[in-house]
Order: C-alpha cells, then sequence, then structure tokens
C-alpha cells in the first residue's frame, strides 16, 4: 500500500466522508479480533489496510480473482500428501499434461497433437535456419506494412520439419489431416505435378515456399467433411488495405476479400496468384474449362476439382488484371462472361439441372377466321364509305329558291352523315310535299345529286384524315366515335358538315362541341331544351321531342325505341328522330349563343341557318348577350332577409334582449315570421279541438277580442304566449326531477311573473337562465332513461293559458289554468277582462274538474267512489269569490278546503300543502293531491322525481288512499291519451 | 378633407416579421398598432415612434387577425390553428384559447364590450365567443354561409361577416334576423363605414364596393386596384370622405366616397398589400405586405 501511494502525487487533502471512514474502521476492527475469519472463505471478503474491498481490476477479476481472491483452485497451493501402506498401496498417479492445462489449452494441445514442433525434428536446427532464410527472402518480396526487412523476432516463420516435408511429397496437404485416407493418390500427385507445373511457369522461382503460402482452411471445402482434423495453418498476411486494424470488410461476405486479394496479387505478383484459389467463395465459379495456356497433362482427367480450380482462378485474375476496383464491374464481368457460358450460371454447390421443369410459357395469338375481314361495316345507314365509288355527278348551279337550296343541302348534308336510309325516309315521308320534289328527282335534283356527292366526299375526306391519325389520339377519338355510332349514339358531325365548313381552325372547337353532344350534358344544357317547344302545333309530337331531349341530354346511350312513338313506322320513326335531332340541335346553339360559350358567330350563324329550315324554333332563343349582362348588374347587390336566432346569452353578451325570448328553440330555420305565427296558432287550435267543447272555443275568443282594455292585437298575444309557456316548462321539468320542498327560488319567481308582465327585461332574463336549465334537464332525463314528457300536447294547453296570465296581469288566473288550459284561461281571461257572471263560469269549471278526475281514473284504477262532489264544491266556492280574488284569498280558500279534507292528516302536511298552495295559489289542492299521487304511481319510472323527500312520499300516500276512493267511478270518463298526457304535466307541475 | 391631406408619406417602417405581415391593425386610440404574420407572431408597436413593443407568441401556425378590446388590455387572434387565442396585452399571456373551428380561422373582432368575440372561418360558419365565462364553447354558431367567411364586422347590435359565396350577411341580433346582401362576387374584406351606415366589401373581381346598408343598395364600386387572388384589407378614412386599399401590385388606392374616381395612389410595397389600417383619428394609415414589412404612413 504504501508503494502505491508513492506512485502517485496527491494535491490537496482528500476528502473522505466520514460513515466511510468510521464502517471501514469498524470493519478492519472486526477483521484484527479475528471475527471475520471464522467465516467462510467464500463470505470472507479481502480487504486492503484501508478495509476496502480488493479491487483487482475491471478485467481481471473485479473483487474476486482467483478462488475467492486466493489463489486459482479450491485446493489452492496445499501440498499433495502421498501415503501409502501395505495394505493400502499409493495408487501410482499418472500425470499428464492435460491434467494441467485449462480448456482452451487443452483444446490447442488436442489440435496440436498432430502438428510437429521442433522438439522432436531431427535436424531441427538446419531445417529451422533454411525456412528463415526462405521467410527472410520472401519477406523482401512481399509488400509489407512495415518497410524494410522485418525483424527475425517478428518475422518467425512456419518451420517445414522434415516430417512435413516428407508428408508433403507423398501427397499430403496442409489443412489435411494424415488419417484422412484419401487413397486417390493419383489425384495427390496429379496436383502436387500441377502445381510444380505452376510453379514453373510462373516468374518466382520459389515453389517450396508456395506451398508455405497461405491457404486457407476452408480451402479444404471439397475434401471429405476432415475439417475438423485439419491443422491448423498459420498464415503471414500483411496489412496492406487502409482499413482499421482488425476490421474486416469482407467478414461477411469472404468471396469477395478472396477475389479482392486475388485482384491485388494480379497486380503486383502475377506468379503469386496462380497459388491462390477461389474455389471456396460463392463466385468461385466452377467453370467446365480448363483454363487456357495452362498446360494440363494430357493423362489428366478431365473433372470437376480440375475445373473448380484452374478455370476460376484464370478467369479472375485474368479479368481483373484490366479491370479496376469498382465492384459494379465485377457483376459485368461475370455477365459479360454468363454470356459466354450458359452453363455457369449455376452457384457454387449447385449443378444445373439437365431436365429443367421451367419452360417459357408461349401463347398462340389467336386464330383469325379465315373470312375475318379487318373492317367493320355497319349495318343500316351508314355505309357512306362502299358508296364512293359513285361517279361524280356534274357540277349544278344551285337552284334560285334560295330556301330550296338551304333545303337540298341540308338534307344532302344529313344523307350524308346518316345514311341512304334517310333519304328513302324523307322521300317517302315528303312525297307529297312539292318542296321535296328534288328527291324524286324533281327540281333540284341534279344539284341534290351533285350535293349529297359532296357532303359524301368531304365526309370521306374527313374520316380517312383522320383515320390516317396523325396522332395517336385522334385515331382512339375516332373509335370511340365508330363505337359510339355502334351503340346508336349520336355520330360526331365534324365529318359531315354543311359544306360551309373547312376543316379549318374551327374544326378543333366544333370536334369539342360534338364530343359534349354525344355524351352527357353538362347540368346547365338540362333545362333549357325542355322550354323550347319547336312542335307546339303537335302537342303529341312534342311530348315525343321532349322525351326525346331527355333521353338525349340524360346520357349518352339511347334506346331503340322512344316510347310512345311505337305505333309509328320504323322510318317515320327514323326521320322524326333526325327531326329531333336537328330541333334540339338549334335549341342548343341559340342556347350556347346566349351563354356566350366558345362558338365563334360564322360557325352557329351559318349552322344555324341551316337548320332553320327544319325548325322554325331554335332562333327564337337567341338573346343578346350584352343585355344578358346588364341583367346580371342589376341582380347585384341582391338583398334576402330570413329569420335569424341568435343564442340568448349571445343577446346577453350584447346587452340586449333576446328577440326570441320564450320561444321554443326551434332547430329547422323559420323562413319568415309569418310562418311561424301560422305554426303556433294551429297548435294552438288543435288541442282545442280535440276538447270538443265548441263552448269553450266561443268563449275563449269571445273575450279576447271584446276586451276593452286590450290594445294588443291577437297575434301579438300568441307571441305573448309564447314567451311565456317556455319560461314554464322547463321549470317544471326542473322541480320534478329536483326540488320537492326547497324552490323557494321559483316560488318568487313565478309570482314576480305575473305580477309584472311589463318588466320583460326580467322576464326575459329568467327564461333564458330557465330555458338553459330545461335544455339541461331534458338532456339529463333522456340520460337517466326518465321519460321526458310529451312536448306537443302540452304546449298549447299552456299557450292558451299564458296569455290571459299575461294580459291580464292579474296575479290570479294564469297558475290556476294548468289544470284545463283552455277552460281555465277562458275563464281567468272573464275574470280579469269582463268578470262574467258566476253562473256562466261554474259549469265550465265544473267540466273540467270531472274531465280531469276521469283522466286521473286512468292512473288510480278500481277505487271507490266517494268525494266526487268535493270538486264541485271548491268549484262553487273558487265561482263565489271568483271575482276578487286575491292571493290571500285562494292560499285562505285553499287552506280550509285542505282542512276540510283531509282533517285527519298531521299537521306537518298540512304545512306542506300550505306551503305548496302557496306556490300554486291557483290550483285547487285536488289537483296537488292527484299529482303527488301521480308521482308516487310513477316514481319507479323517475329516478328524478322519486328523489322527492320520503316525508313527502309517505304523506302522499296517505293521500292516495283517499283519492283512489273518491276518483274511481268516473272512470267511464274516457278522455284522448293526449289530454292524458297533458294532465300528467300539468299534475306534475302541480305537485311542486 | 382634401387629397392632400391623405396620408401619403412613408413616417416609419416597422421592421421585425419574419415572412409575410397578414395584418396590420391600429388599436381604439390610434396610439398602438397590432400586427400578425407567417412567422406566428402578433407584434405590438408605436408606429408614431416606429418602436416594436412586444411580441406575442404562442400560435401554431400563422396568425390571420388580430383585434385589440377598446380599452387595450386583451388581445384577440386567430389563425391558421383554427384557435382563437384570447391574450392578456400586458403579460403576453393566453388567457383562453376558444377551439371549435373546424378550419382556419380568418377573421376576429371584439364587441363594442369586448365581452363578445365574433370569428369568421374558413369552416364556413361564423362563430360567436364568450370571453365573459369560462366556457370555450361558441356561444353561436352562424352557419348560413355557403363558403369561407373572411372577414367579420361587428356593431352594437350586429353582427356583419363577408364570405366567398358572395353575400355580405348581417345577422341582427335585436332584431332576430339575417340579411343576406349577393355581391355576386367573392367578397373577401369588410369594412364599416364610420358612421356606420354602409359597408365596404373588396370582392375578387378587383372591386370594392359600397353597400347601404340599410337597403342592400349598391353606392358605388371601386376599381383600379389588384384584387383578384389575395386577401387585401380595404377601409375608409377616418372622415368617410374617402375609400382606401391595398392592391396585390403593392399601390395604395384611394377614391373618392362620392365619385369613386382614384385620388391617389402610391406604390407603399413591393409585394402584395395585405392589410391597410386607418387611424380613427389622425390622417395616418398602416399598410402591410406580404414583403413582412409595416409601413406607417402620414400626412
Amino acid at each position: 500500500m504504501d508503494s502505491d501511494v508513492e506512485d502517485y502525487v496527491f494535491f490537496g487533502t482528500p476528502i473522505e466522508r466520514e460513515e466511510e471512514i468510521t464502517s471501514r474502521r469498524k470493519k478492519s476492527i472486526a477483521e484484527a479480533s479475528g471475527h471475520l475469519r471464522t467465516l467462510a472463505p467464500w463470505k470472507q471478503e479481502v480487504t486492503d489496510e484501508e478495509g476496502r474491498r480488493r479491487f483487482h481490476g475491471a478485467f481481471t477479476g473485479g473483487f474476486s480473482a482467483g478462488y475467492y481472491n486466493t489463489v486459482g483452485s479450491k485446493e489452492g497451493w496445499t501440498p499433495q500428501t502421498f501415503t501409502s501402506s501395505r495394505k493400502n498401496r499409493a495408487e501410482v498417479k499418472q500425470q499428464s499434461i492435460l491434467n494441467f492445462l485449462d480448456e482452451d489449452e487443452k483444446a490447442e494441445f488436442e489440435g496440436k497433437s498432430f502438428g510437429t514442433s521442433l522438439q522432436f525434428d531431427t535436424f531441427g536446427s538446419t531445417a529451422a535456419e533454411f525456412a528463415r532464410k526462405q521467410a527472410e527472402k520472401e519477406q523482401q518480396q512481399r509488400p509489407s506494412a512495415i518497410p524494410g526487412p522485418a525483424p527475425d523476432e517478428l518475422v518467425v516463420p512456419a518451420t517445414e520439419s522434415i516430417g512435413v516435408k516428407l508428408l508433403l511429397k507423398m501427397g499430403w496437404r496442409r489443412g489435411r489431416s494424415i488419417k484422412d485416407s484419401h487413397a486417390d493418390s493419383l489425384y495427390d500427385a496429379r496436383r502436387e505435378g500441377r502445381k510444380a507445373l505452376l510453379a514453373f511457369s510462373s516468374d518466382d522461382a520459389k515453389t517450396a515456399f508456395n506451398d508455405a503460402e497461405p491457404v486457407d482452411l476452408e480451402q479444404s471445402v471439397n475434401d471429405d467433411g476432415q475439417l475438423s482434423r485439419c491443422t491448423p495453418v498459420y498464415v503471414l498476411n500483411p496489412k496492406q488495405d487502409l482499413h482499421g486494424l482488425g476490421y474486416d470488410p469482407y467478414k461477411n461476405a469472404p468471396e469477395f476479400r478472396e477475389k479482392k486479394r486475388s485482384r491485388t496479387s494480379g497486380h503486383s505478383k502475377n506468379g503469386r496468384t496462380k497459388a491462390l484459389s477461389i474455389k471456396d467463395s460463392l463466385f468461385g465459379l466452377k467453370s467446365g474449362k480448363v483454363a487456357p495456356g495452362f498446360g494440363i497433362g494430357a493423362l489428366e482427367e478431365y473433372d470437376a476439382e480440375d475445373e473448380d480450380l484452374y478455370g476460376a482462378d484464370y478467369e479472375f485474375v485474368d479479368t481483373y488484371a484490366e479491370e479496376d476496383e469498382e465492384p459494379s464491374r465485377l457483376s459485368k464481368d461475370v455477365r459479360k462472361k454468363l454470356v459466354g457460358r450458359e452453363r455457369q450460371d449455376v452457384l457454387p454447390g449447385f449443378i444445373l439441372a439437365s431436365k429443367s421443369d421451367y419452360q417459357l410459357e408461349r401463347f398462340d395469338p389467336p386464330v383469325v377466321p379465315k373470312d375475318f375481314v379487318p373492317h367493320h361495316k355497319f349495318p343500316g345507314p351508314l355505309e357512306t364509305d362502299s358508296k364512293l365509288a359513285v361517279p361524280l355527278p356534274p357540277e349544278i348551279p344551285p337552284p334560285e329558291d334560295n330556301n330550296l337550296k338551304l333545303l337540298i343541302e341540308g338534307v344532302a348534308t344529313l344523307v350524308a352523315r346518316c345514311g341512304k336510309l334517310f333519304e328513302d325516309i324523307s322521300r317517302e315521308k315528303n312525297q307529297s310535299n312539292p318542296l321535296f320534289s328534288f328527291l324524286t328527282g324533281g327540281n333540284g335534283h341534279d344539284y341534290y345529286a351533285r350535293k349529297l356527292w359532296e357532303a359524301r366526299q368531304k365526309r370521306n375526306d374527313q374520316t380517312k384524315l383522320v383515320s390516317d391519325g396523325k396522332s395517336s389520339e385522334t385515331a382512339q377519338r375516332l373509335t370511340a366515335e365508330t363505337r359510339g355510332k355502334l351503340l346508336g349514339e349520336r355520330p360526331l358531325e365534324q365529318s359531315a358538315r354543311d359544306s360551309s365548313f373547312s376543316v379549318g381552325s374551327e374544326n378543333g372547337i366544333q370536334i369539342q362541341f360534338n364530343l359534349s353532344d354525344t355524351f352527357t350534358k353538362s347540368a346547365s344544357f338540362n333545362e333549357l331544351p325542355e322550354v323550347a317547344t319547336p312542335f307546339q302545333d303537335d302537342p303529341v309530337k312534342q311530348e315525343r321531342f321532349e322525351r326525346f331531349l331527355k333521353e338525349k341530354y340524360q346520357g349518352g346511350l339511347r334506346s331503340t325505341d322512344s316510347g310512345g312513338a311505337s305505333a309509328m313506322s320504323e322510318a317515320a320513326r327514323a326521320r322524326e328522330r333526325l327531326d329531333f335531332e336537328a330541333a334540339a340541335e338549334a335549341i342548343e346553339k341559340a342556347k350556347q349563343r346566349k351563354e356566350g360559350s366558345i362558338s365563334t358567330e360564322q360557325l352557329l350563324g351559318s349552322s344555324g341557318a341551316g337548320r332553320m329550315l327544319f325548325t322554325s324554333g331554335g332562333l327564337e332563343q337567341v338573346k343578346d348577350t350584352q343585355a344578358e349582362d346588364l341583367t346580371n348588374k342589376k341582380v347585384y347587390p341582391r338583398r334576402e332577409e330570413f329569420q335569424w336566432r341568435p343564442s340568448p346569452i349571445l343577446c346577453k353578451r350584447f346587452d340586449l334582449i333576446d328577440p326570441y325570448i320564450g320561444k321554443p328553440p326551434p332547430a329547422p330555420r323559420i323562413k319568415s315570421k309569418m310562418d311561424s305565427l301560422i305554426f303556433i296558432s294551429d297548435s294552438v287550435k288543435a288541442p282545442r279541438l280535440e276538447e270538443s267543447v265548441a263552448a269553450n272555443n266561443d268563449r275563449y275568443s269571445a273575450p279576447q277580442s271584446d276586451a276593452p282594455e286590450i290594445s294588443r292585437d291577437v297575434t301579438k298575444e300568441i307571441e305573448a304566449d309564447i314567451q311565456v309557456e317556455n319560461v314554464e316548462r322547463p321549470v317544471d321539468l326542473y322541480k320534478a326531477i329536483f326540488s320537492d320542498d326547497s324552490d323557494d327560488e321559483v316560488e318568487t319567481f313565478n309570482p314576480k311573473k305575473v305580477e309584472d308582465p311589463e318588466k320583460k327585461i326580467e322576464v326575459a332574463n329568467t327564461a333564458l337562465s330557465h330555458l338553459i336549465a330545461g335544455d339541461f334537464l331534458e338532456s339529463l332525463g333522456k340520460e337517466l332513461g326518465l321519460e321526458v314528457p310529451h312536448e306537443s300536447p302540452p304546449y298549447p294547453t299552456s299557450k292558451a293559458k299564458n296569455p290571459a296570465q299575461k294580459e291580464t296581469s292579474n296575479a290570479n288566473a294564469g297558475g290556476n289554468a294548468n289544470i284545463l288550459p283552455v277552460d281555465n284561461k277562458s275563464s281567468s281571461t272573464r275574470n280579469a277582462v269582463s268578470r262574467t257572471s258566476i253562473e256562466r263560469w261554474m259549469p265550465d269549471q265544473r267540466e273540467t274538474a270531472q274531465e280531469g278526475k276521469s283522466q286521473k281514473n286512468e292512473f288510480t284504477p278500481g277505487n271507490p267512489l266517494n268525494v266526487s262532489d268535493k270538486y264541485k264544491e271548491t268549484d262553487k266556492y273558487k265561482g263565489e269569490i271568483g271575482c276578487e280574488r286575491s292571493k290571500e284569498d285562494e292560499k285562505s280558500k285553499l287552506m280550509s278546503s285542505h282542512h276540510k279534507n283531509r282533517s285527519s292528516n298531521s299537521s306537518s302536511e298540512d304545512e306542506r300543502s300550505r306551503k305548496r298552495s302557496r306556490r300554486h295559489q291557483y290550483s285547487s289542492d285536488s289537483y296537488s293531491d292527484s299529482s303527488s299521487e301521480y308521482r308516487d304511481q310513477h316514481h319507479s319510472r323517475s329516478k328524478g322525481r322519486s328523489k322527492g323527500s320520503s316525508r313527502e312520499k309517505s304523506s302522499s300516500r296517505r293521500k292516495h288512499r283517499k283519492h283512489r276512493d273518491r276518483d274511481s267511478p268516473r272512470r267511464s270518463h274516457n278522455d284522448t291519451e293526449k289530454e292524458c298526457t297533458a294532465r300528467k304535466k300539468d299534475k306534475k307541475r302541480r305537485r311542486d | 378633407m382634401s387629397v392632400s391631406d391623405l396620408p401619403r408619406t412613408e413616417a416609419n417602417v416597422l421592421k421585425g416579421h419574419e415572412g409575410a405581415v397578414l395584418a396590420a391593425r391600429f388599436n381604439g386610440d390610434g396610439n398602438y398598432c397590432l400586427s400578425c404574420g407567417k412567422d406566428r407572431t402578433i407584434r405590438l408597436w408605436n408606429p408614431h415612434r416606429g418602436i416594436h413593443i412586444k411580441t406575442y407568441k404562442s400560435h401554431g401556425r400563422e396568425v390571420r387577425d388580430v383585434h385589440v378590446t377598446p380599452d387595450n388590455s386583451k388581445l384577440i387572434s386567430c389563425g391558421g390553428d383554427r384557435q382563437i387565442f384570447y391574450w392578456d396585452v400586458s403579460t403576453g399571456r393566453v388567457i383562453r384559447k376558444f377551439r371549435g373551428h373546424e378550419s382556419e380561422v380568418n377573421a376576429v373582432k371584439f364587441n363594442e364590450y369586448s365581452s363578445v368575440v365574433a370569428s369568421a372561418g374558413y369552416d364556413q360558419s361564423l362563430r360567436a365567443w364568450d370571453c365573459r365565462s369560462h366556457s370555450t364553447e361558441p356561444i353561436q354558431i352562424i352557419d348560413t354561409f355557403q363558403d369561407s367567411v373572411m372577414s367579420v364586422c361587428l356593431t352594437k347590435t350586429e353582427i356583419i361577416g363577408g364570405s366567398v359565396d358572395g353575400t355580405v350577411r348581417t345577422f341582427d341580433i335585436r332584431v332576430g334576423r339575417e340579411l343576406s346582401d349577393d355581391l355576386g362576387q367573392p367578397v373577401n374584406c369588410i369594412s364599416m363605414s364610420n358612421d356606420g351606415n354602409c359597408i365596404l366589401a373588396s370582392c375578387l373581381d378587383s372591386t370594392l364596393r359600397l353597400l347601404d346598408r340599410s337597403t342592400g343598395e349598391l353606392l358605388q364600386e371601386y376599381k383600379g386596384h389588384i384584387c383578384k387572388s389575395f386577401k387585401t384589407d380595404c377601409c375608409l378614412t377616418n372622415s368617410d370622405a374617402h375609400v382606401t386599399g391595398g392592391s396585390e401590385d403593392g399601390y395604395i388606392y384611394f377614391w373618392d366616397l362620392v365619385d369613386a374616381s382614384v385620388v391617389a395612389k402610391f406604390k407603399a410595397h413591393s409585394l402584395v398589400v395585405t392589410s391597410v389600417s386607418y387611424h380613427p383619428k389622425d390622417d395616418a394609415m398602416i399598410t402591410s405586405s406580404v414583403d413582412g414589412i409595416i409601413r406607417v404612413w402620414k400626412k
């Protein structure tokens, strides 16, 4: 340790942590006391003087080298004991070197077991001497990374013992075990002879050393699996490349190394490379050819072995002597070679199959039938080509009559285009028509014939022109055309246009047109032709024409039968179709012109004139584009007005009153205010009709219209309805779900609303919040699986109720109306407005009450009746004080009624009922009861509702019994389901 | 106001944006200006002294529009990242991000009380966002547009949007109705006159159109500049006497409001002028361009 310290120079005082020192000291103390010595050796820790674990070095054992930091084995240095007695003789132990060798050493030893060593070399000194000399000589010639003669110590040549030499002479080769009974001595001899020959032919005369030349282990691939026994041959390989030490670029591709070696050596020393073999490499081609220029003995057999050795070898040396190092060349060379000798195209280890399954599959071209003419003839009218042989009719001056001239020209073009059939048809059709006499040889026939010929000629020229095919594109287009014809599509007119057309620059445009004509029309064209009525005089024909147009513009394909024209003869139909075609074309042209499309004026003018004879309707459509532009300008800017509903919060943030406050949130966009009004009034009426209480209807409308106090008109009233209506709905639902007892908020809200209907803003705000709450609750209800009550029926009822509320600004009427909307509304309106007599009012109430009961009966079936009169009683009571109804009145009244009805009930319930009645001053107690009943019955259905306090539940149950008692006999009064649901909702509201 | 009063001399050049500046706006009193651009930043400047004050970075993509509250306390900005950022001016922090637009957001504006932000998006919608609550959901989605909404204006009671579908739609919150003025040409910028009676719409047929808001009548058309493929702003001078707008060739045009004659034009930028903003009181103007420069023009 001291010496260790002396080796280093320390600066400063080392910082030592206290714990370390103390722990170490403890340890050392413990050690000193011999505490640790009792431990097993493998548990002991070897420490240095400072108590640290002894560290031998990261690569030399770490903390534990040898046998637990002792010696290399368990026995260690303990001497062997020898005991022997008479009885027990000590066995003579045969010690071998193997006892003292490590595993790797043993392997080495075993591998060397057949090797020669100087030890046994008889002439060892001389042989070694000789080898050294040879090595030196060789060293000078060998390219070496170390310049100059290598020191003897470094370059230790493989010494050749005499045994080796003898073996070699006997045909043994390096890397081969002696045991290998390759009995083929002839083979070996041959090989040796060949080698000698090689050496002889090479420039260098150091044959002996050539034998000692590096020959890799793998060389003996061909030798029959004796590899394991092979003696290793040490190779002196100078580093000649520029790679890093130990880096082998050919590690995974040894074949390239071989090549590279052969190449480089081929460059530097031709002679030496001959000895190299690349037989082992993948590309070591087993050439079936003996390298020329090398003498192979005449007696030598021509076997695979030989081919391998020399053919490939030569091949490589040869090529690489000339080529540079680019690896891509290699493949080229190989390919080149392959071209020459196909047989070489086999991987080493594979033989070319003599019989190959693979055969290039060839298919014979389809057999053309003998009678096939490579020219398609179209059946029917399209026989223009065949008629070209018609001799040229003489030039005829056109007839004086311009119309006739145009007609003739037109017909000629058409006939040229559509074939002879068209001519026949027109002839047949127009037999009586003097204008068409030229067809039958009359006036202008010659001119017609001439024109026809011209048209055909032109058409033929054009088709020829195109079919000659300057470009493949046009050729393709033509085939499409022919196909179109084949399918009965309208042929392209490019080929058979009026004589006024030249195949000039317009052609391109026209072709485009035609193409678009022939196939589907763009959508913009779809409307107009239907408007055009070129056959106004003949409605049937017009109809057919329209159908034709439809067919024409809706698709490229055309049905052969045009529907209603089935009664017509084939010829007539064809003719008509042509007419239609022309008419449609004219219309089209007009349209196109109007659209200001690309067609040139000239083009249209001439064609339009040509068509005019056939259809007079076409040109009417032409309009001035300028005028169109003007109108377009006038169109913009165009103002439209829509309903738009700003969200309530937006209004709030903008500090504006929501214009749609209280209106139901309509998802669809309402187009105008009128619509919405109609919609609303309808919905108001609908339930009214359902109730089938005609009298109510009358009363409902009468007071409203008569009302002297009301300045607003009916529509406004309805608007108002909607506003308030929506305010209430969500509140109810809210209460229904959450608050049975503690809705003071709502409590305060309701009277306020009723009391100050003028304070719109406040209403708006509250409505807003409740709207939101309502929406939220709706979604919540859905989530809970709660059946959200029908929206539609309750609306109108509350709607009907509300205007009264609002209008009268009476603290009284509105809430009451909840029971039966229409009736109550009317009643309350009356209360407020006209204060009608009690007699008139009473029957209504009674009726509603009865209805209400009958409703309830649905919920509580099978109960005996006895308290039905109560309704009447309360109604009467109501009627009596109907005129002057204040909150207090109502309350007290209800209280009294409660007391009357439920004297048996507990005081707490009374309190509750009072509370309830305060909330709904206008409701009769019976309904509040029924509502609780309702709830009870349905509480399983609605979780939210059943949240109500158990206190309430128990009390209500008690109530139910009563109600059931009194209600059931009224069951016979069955009302509509809808009312029922409306009632349900009302009841729900009432309950709170 | 005579023609000589028009701001035509360069007072300052505000350099700092890397890449195109997409919008430059005066603040409410005209003492500062804000700019935003393709470098994903918003910059606050003092245009009168030519000083760069602050940079607001948070946008993930280009910032297309920025607007500041009248009290200069908050910023709103929008851009290619489909978000609307609500910034605190002094700290430079993002207070809120409004997400919901399905595509790039082209324009944003505060309302008068800075309580609502209206944004116009490429997703054919106008959206209103609440700045008061903590909700990041839009409080209103207006999706009646047929195409990308390019620009938005707010009055006390209305939201006005200009869209590529050629319409300028006025949404009257008070009345609850939508007025659609179809101009027949894609509208890429709308700007209110200072008296609030007219809307100036920049259309992609290189025409500015002045609409009467109450009747929807076309009052005047201003031509001469080039506006065919870029969103180039237009505005009226603070006296409403002239109309000004940028051109795609880098020119700034001034038209007489009434007779639509070009009273002045000058080359302001080498590239497309993206934005013009006129000082609310003085005769000063800032213009921004794709060349990354904002110029301040004075009398």
